[in-house]
């Protein structure tokens, strides 16, 4: 069988799908309904972080599909040796058909990637260590966020969950955006995981399929997303985001929700509902209100990705809407990246030229912006 | 680009960027009830927490939910004063912006004080958990008076960090940065010798009052 990129697309979209299905039915719907049949097999989770693998490395993986099939063996092999230990509260046996269902969502990508023939060859640009370094990471936080919500849903265990939401808040408000501003956004959120690895790559027509003109100015033009000096007079944030962050804190009092199970794990829920009627990143640049203070702690952040203008060749190939998940014209950037880029370095792996997008201002571009 | 700033979606902005880091700010002065509202006296400045008392006791209302909207609003409306002044005060020293401009630049950086406002109102409401549950006198005062310190500390340190790269943001020359960040130094140190965070002395007279009240 021979395996264009669509086809490759294909064949992790579907089994990740899959694989979220299962997981949401024994993790969400069974606990909610029947708490006595929630179930989950450890595999199930490895299944989603190996699908969301193979699709963020897409590019890298298309010519090379016996290595994405590899990836696929890791649930599997997870599945045989988890198979006596399932996520479950009590103690009756649903060993053998979660097995089954792990086996079969991840068997059938390995067996269509391992004999399958690369219609590509193998690209030649070097891949971009820190891009490789972030889809890691991405994959495993998300892995880290279904298995701790699966066993807090499941065990009915709170201390879990807040633990981990408390790690997650502590570190992305308070530490991050000092270092690397948005960095949850192009990292750890599980969210912009599944939109990057999966969402994106669904081919439906969204619901809403484009935002009015008037929400997308305003954002462009609000100071989080620009960078240098602002007029005094611009907003900081964009009015859709902080519309958005009002509810959230006044129905968390008004309702206590702070101590609720759910209430964590159902706002994670709804953004990704969100995520599948708004087109790609959507939501994260005009409606997520927990990206907007992270990006507010992100202007003047220690590490920032800087564009040396003087060395551009003008190829367009960091098209906002086509490279970057925040719509950033690096272009028109005054040598650094706004508060709101979230390091996913996806423009300077669009860029065929050294030199031109960088971790660290250049020379050229120190004596440019020198004399200016 | 100004242009762009008097567009229906950035005035709203502009308004939201007031108010809701205002309701953010203020609105745990308000969410006491007559079991913790010694606790949040001493944990916030009592004035402050007084001022909410009173508010809220202009409204009278059965549905829980009515009750902790009033609350919260009448917290919020004491913290939007707060606000106000700080934004006078520093409407005085940036010289270079409307009042408006000034208020929103007071409100947005007030942000970090307001997840501490936050972080000290759910502290006293797990406090008041831990009596009920049988904690220790030990354990009682290490999340009474000690846990919350390093908390404050931290999140003071980012408020002043906001201060100053506001400033920088927003073409305010370096000296008067530093008045800035003066003023966010006055503010705190008023804001604490007012009586922000449980002192071992409040803490020693508040515990058996406590304590009393949720064995009856």
């Amino acid at each position: 069988m021979e395996i264009n990129k669509e086809t490759y697309i294909n064949i992790n979209k579907y089994p990740l799908l899959a694989g979220l299905i299962v997981y949401v039915i024994g993790a969400v719907i069974l606990p909610a309904s029947y708490p006595e049949k929630a179930a989950l097999q450890p595999g199930i989770i490895f299944v989603l972080g190996a699908g969301l693998f193979n699709l963020l490395n897409q590019k890298y993986f298309v010519g090379r599909l016996k290595l994405a099939a590899h990836i696929w063996l890791i649930p599997l092999i997870v599945g045989c040796f988890s198979y006596s230990i399932p996520i479950q509260q009590g103690d009756y046996d649903y060993n053998m058909p979660l097995w089954l269902i792990n086996t079969i969502i991840s068997g059938i990508p390995f067996l269509l990637l391992f004999f399958g023939k690369a219609k590509q060859s193998p690209s030649k640009k070097a891949r971009l260590k820190i891009v490789s370094a972030r889809i890691i990471v991405q994959c495993l936080t998300f892995m880290i966020y279904a298995a701790v919500s699966a066993g807090a849903l499941i065990h009915l265990n709170h201390k879990i969950d807040l633990i981990y939401w408390a790690i997650f808040h502590i570190t992305t408000t308070a530490i991050f955006p000092f270092l690397f501003g948005r960095v949850l956004c192009g990292w750890i959120c599980p969210n912009s995981t599944l939109q990057d690895g999966l969402i994106k790559n669904l081919n439906f027509r969204r619901p809403i399929s484009s935002l009015p003109k008037a929400i997308e100015e305003q954002t462009n033009s609000c100071s989080m997303n620009i960078s240098g000096e602002v007029d005094k007079t611009a907003p900081m944030l964009p009015a859709t985001l902080l519309l958005c962050w009002f509810p959230m804190f006044f129905c968390e009092t008004v309702f206590d929700l702070v101590p609720k199970l759910w209430y964590p794990v159902g706002f994670m829920y709804g953004l990704f509902v969100l995520s599948f009627i708004l087109p790609w990143r959507k939501v994260c640049a005009h409606f997520c209100w927990l990206s907007s203070y992270r990006a507010l702690g992100g202007h003047g952040s220690l590490w920032r990705i800087r564009f040396n203008k003087s060395k551009c060749q003008e190829c367009k190939k960091c098209l906002p809407e086509e490279v970057c998940p925040f719509f950033i014209n690096i272009r028109e950037q005054d040598n650094e990246m706004p508060a709101s880029c979230c390091l996913c370095f996806s423009c300077m792996e669009a860029c065929p030229f050294d030199g031109v997008i960088t971790f660290r201002r250049g020379e050229e571009e120190k004596a440019r912006l020198k004399a200016a | 680009m100004e242009n762009n700033y008097t567009t229906p979606l950035a005035r709203t902005a502009r308004i939201l960027e007031i108010f809701i880091p205002g309701y953010m700010f203020g609105k745990s002065y308000g969410i006491s009830n007559e079991h913790t509202v010694d606790l949040f006296r001493a944990q916030f400045p009592a004035f402050l927490i007084n001022g909410s008392e009173a508010i809220k006791g202009l409204v009278a209302t059965d549905s829980i939910y009515m009750q902790r909207f009033l609350a919260t609003t009448a917290g919020a409306f004491v913290g939007f004063v707060v606000i106000l002044v700080i934004a006078a005060i520093l409407h005085m020293v940036l010289r270079d912006r409307k009042y408006i401009d000034s208020l929103r630049f007071a409100a947005i950086t007030l942000i970090p004080l307001a997840v501490l406002n936050g972080t000290l109102s759910h502290a006293v409401q797990t406090l008041v958990e831990s009596l009920g549950g049988g904690a220790t006198v030990e354990a009682l005062t290490k999340s009474a008076v000690e846990s919350p310190r390093g908390t404050a500390g931290l999140l003071i340190f980012f408020y002043l960090t906001t201060l100053w790269m506001f400033g920088r943001r927003t073409g305010v020359p370096k000296k008067r940065r530093w008045v800035v960040l003066g003023v966010g130094v006055g503010f705190v140190a008023i804001y604490m010798a007012a009586g922000l965070m449980i002192t071992p002395g409040e803490w020693a007279e508040l515990l058996p009052k406590l304590q009393q009240t949720l064995v009856h």
